[in-house]
């Protein structure tokens, strides 16, 4: 091994060592992020499961047909049922209150009612009445209100069943409290763009994309170490010492790809057993040695055009509160446009051609490649292709900059 | 030992060279002084001996070869100590020294070794373990100064080695740099201090606007041609007096006098007696450097 490259990474692994901005930036901060953004969007992604809206049933009339309905609303499931006196005013203060979002009122004489039209009988029908809370998302005002349009349907269908049974005398069972499952339940199945695979859960959305997020990060340590260097003529002194700039590069690709891998290493742990603990589901790694080293080579090269792009970064940049600012500014916009912060499966079509263009969205797709589709290495080929591309050109672009700072400076 | 032939060279995207048909000859084994006004080419020149910049006009060999052979083979042949603190705020002292070391190519005893020594030459046993961001302006010059040494070099460039030190620490760098030549490092000193490289430089250049306006031994370039005198008096000197030996006017009854040769001087004496003015100060012949520099680069005040 050589004395000059080993100098040199031992000067940048010191050097990181003592950046506790750099470290916050890239170990803390995509920690942070994962065990937040994994619990608040928990449930955004899987189709069917409950909706955080509470709501309470008023029932006015007590009889066997009004408590039929609520038990057959509370099966579906979907929204929550609190519990609550059988008082329309005290239902109305709790929706002003914020305990719950929905109240229905079942109006006396309802079940005796239940098959008769309004009027057919000379007397009106008191009408049921859904007492919302306007700031709860109209789509689903209106999927409580089907709820209950379709359970009082099937409640109809039932004791219709009933009575003509015994009228045309089909078998019933005597006594039995008929309350059949009609065959009218919808099991919702998720189809994303071309695949059949789930979309990816909370945490394989997040752990990747935090990953990736942060290691575009070293772009702070990167160019802060470098800007220095060029500021207070380290680099010159190098280059007066023989050192080449590519050799100068070297030393700074092999640190951060560590980094890099480091990052890597403790965003997957983070996923597989913390993440738990708060209550979602644990992050999967793939099981064969084949799949382990597709990940391998996805992170590998994702390191590589991130430390590239720091590169690249560090040599345009003038003073290292530039580089925060560019590189900060510029690693939100990939990851905004790239589906980190936004899943790329929830964004329009539009947006997703745009997330075509940011490196962060290569990245993701080559994680999920892996992770979700356990893609062959001819599957990542894409991803891998594009980002280390993007890699060679950053890298070729600073390694210019560099040169031509060199020949007009005075 | 270092010799610079019909050297120019023009920045991409300069108007004028910052260097014009510059040739030099640096002695081995002694201290040589570079001057010039900011913008001289001073840098451009020092830049160019330590490979920094590629050479497109003239020629430079180190010891007969050329310089790019010279230091393919000899790659620690030629140190520059830049103007700036050229090391790692945030690594200590002796973990800069062992990086530049290991830049070197050097590595295991003889890293140790020549660590352990320019230590001691800078005197910075006190603050191995400290962080050079820590360190006072004078240690961060000898720092600076211990880097270059590092690789034993044969040829040391060394770019103001003394900007914003105390006076301690100045005489504490200049007697370090005194001694070098008898180590067996010729010395190339650019400094703005014209009495600094008075007392430590035997041979000196003065360039200016890329031109070589003097070069030679110091007492050779401080010998003046045309005896100058510089006189102080009590009083105005009178009109008479004045114009015969075109004085020009330097400070408040301070001027500048130009003899015919130095018989004149008594005459001029008698001539001062007798309109009743009183000398107070006066120098004459030989001149100081910041003398010749200023007359050379014409006085001309550039930032």
């Amino acid at each position: 091994m050589s004395p000059r490259l080993l100098a040199l990474w031992l000067k940048e692994v010191i050097a990181l060592s003592r950046d506790r901005h750099g470290l916050m930036a890239l170990f803390i901060m995509p920690t942070i992020f994962i065990l937040v953004m994994t619990m608040a969007l928990r449930d955004a992604f899987t189709p069917g499961t409950t909706i955080d809206a509470p709501y309470v049933v008023v029932d006015l009339d007590h009889s066997t047909h009004s408590q039929s309905l609520i038990r057959r609303l509370e099966k579906t499931a979907s929204f929550q049922r609190v519990a609550a006196d059988d008082d329309a005013e005290g239902a109305r203060q709790g929706i002003a209150t914020g305990r719950q979002a929905l109240a229905l009122v079942l109006p006396k004489g309802f079940g005796e009612r239940l098959l008769t039209p309004s009027g057919a009988d000379g007397q009106p029908t008191e009408p049921l009445q859904l007492m919302v809370d306007p700031t709860l998302n109209p789509a689903l005002q209106l999927a409580f209100r089907n709820q209950v349009m379709a359970t009082l349907g099937a409640l109809r269908a039932d004791e219709l069943t009933q009575r003509a049974g015994k009228l045309f005398g089909l078998p019933t069972i005597p006594g039995a409290q008929a309350e059949k499952e009609w065959p009218d339940e919808i099991i919702s199945v998720a189809v994303r763009n071309d695949s059949n695979v789930r979309p990816p859960s909370s945490v394989q959305q997040n752990v990747p994309a935090w990953l990736i997020f942060a290691m575009f990060f070293v772009v702070i340590p990167v160019s802060s170490i470098f800007i220095t260097e060029r500021q207070q003529g380290t680099l010159q002194r190098l280059r007066s010492m023989g050192v080449p700039f590519r050799l100068i590069l070297a030393g700074k690709l092999l640190p951060f790809f560590v980094v890099n891998q480091l990052q890597a290493l403790l965003m997957v742990t983070v996923g597989m057993f913390v993440v738990p603990l708060f209550g979602s589901e644990a992050l999967e790694m793939p099981g064969t040695l084949t799949q382990l080293g597709n990940w391998l080579a996805v992170s590998t090269a994702v390191s590589l055009a991130a430390v590239a792009w720091a590169l690249l970064i560090a040599s345009i940049a003038r003073t290292s509160e530039q580089a925060t600012v560019v590189g900060g500014v510029g690693n939100i916009l990939m990851g905004a446009i790239g589906g980190i912060m936004v899943p790329k499966f929830v964004m329009p079509a539009g947006m997703q051609t745009l997330a075509g263009f940011s490196p962060m969205s290569w990245a993701l797709d080559g994680f999920h490649m892996v992770m979700l589709r356990h893609g062959s290495f001819a599957d990542l080929l894409p991803s891998l292709a594009k980002l280390l591309a993007f890699a060679i050109l950053a890298l070729t672009a600073a390694i210019w900059l560099n040169q031509r700072a060199v020949a007009t400076r005075s | 030992m270092l010799s610079v032939d019909s050297l120019s060279y023009r920045y991409e995207s300069a108007a004028a060279p910052a260097l014009d048909n510059v040739s030099l000859n640096i002695p081995a084994g002694g201290i040589y002084g570079l001057l010039g006004p900011n913008g001289a080419g001073k840098t451009t020149l020092i830049s160019l001996i330590a490979g920094l910049l590629n050479l497109s006009t003239g020629r430079i060999t180190l010891g007969g070869e050329p310089l790019a052979t010279a230091r393919a083979a000899q790659p620690r042949a030629i140190a520059l100590v830049p103007q700036d603190y050229a090391f790692y705020p945030m690594l200590t002292t002796r973990e800069n020294l062992r990086f530049f070391g290991g830049t070197l190519g050097l590595a295991g005893n003889e890293l140790a070794t020549q660590v352990e020594h320019v230590i001691a030459f800078a005197r910075l046993e006190q603050v191995v373990g400290k962080r050079a961001e820590q360190l006072s302006g004078g240690l961060r010059r000898r720092l600076n100064l211990a880097i270059g040494l590092l690789g034993k070099p044969q040829l040391l460039l060394l770019d103001e080695p003394t900007v914003g030190v105390d006076p301690q620490s100045r005489h504490f760098l200049l007697e370090s740099i005194a001694a070098l030549p008898a180590a067996g490092t010729t010395v190339v000193y650019t400094s703005h201090y014209m009495e600094e490289v008075e007392a430590i430089c035997q041979r000196i250049a003065i360039i200016d606007q890329g031109h070589l306006l003097a070069e030679g031994t110091l007492e050779n370039i401080l010998h003046s041609p045309q005896p100058l005198l510089e006189i102080h008096l009590d009083r105005s000197l009178p009109v008479e007096l004045a114009e015969r030996y075109g004085a020009q006017a330097i400070a408040s009854s301070k001027y500048r006098l130009e003899l015919p040769a130095a018989a004149e001087l008594p005459r001029l004496l008698d001539e001062l007696a007798g309109h009743g003015c009183l000398v107070r100060d006066l120098s004459f012949g030989q001149h100081n450097l910041e003398q010749v520099f200023m007359r050379l680069t014409n006085r001309s005040l550039r930032d």
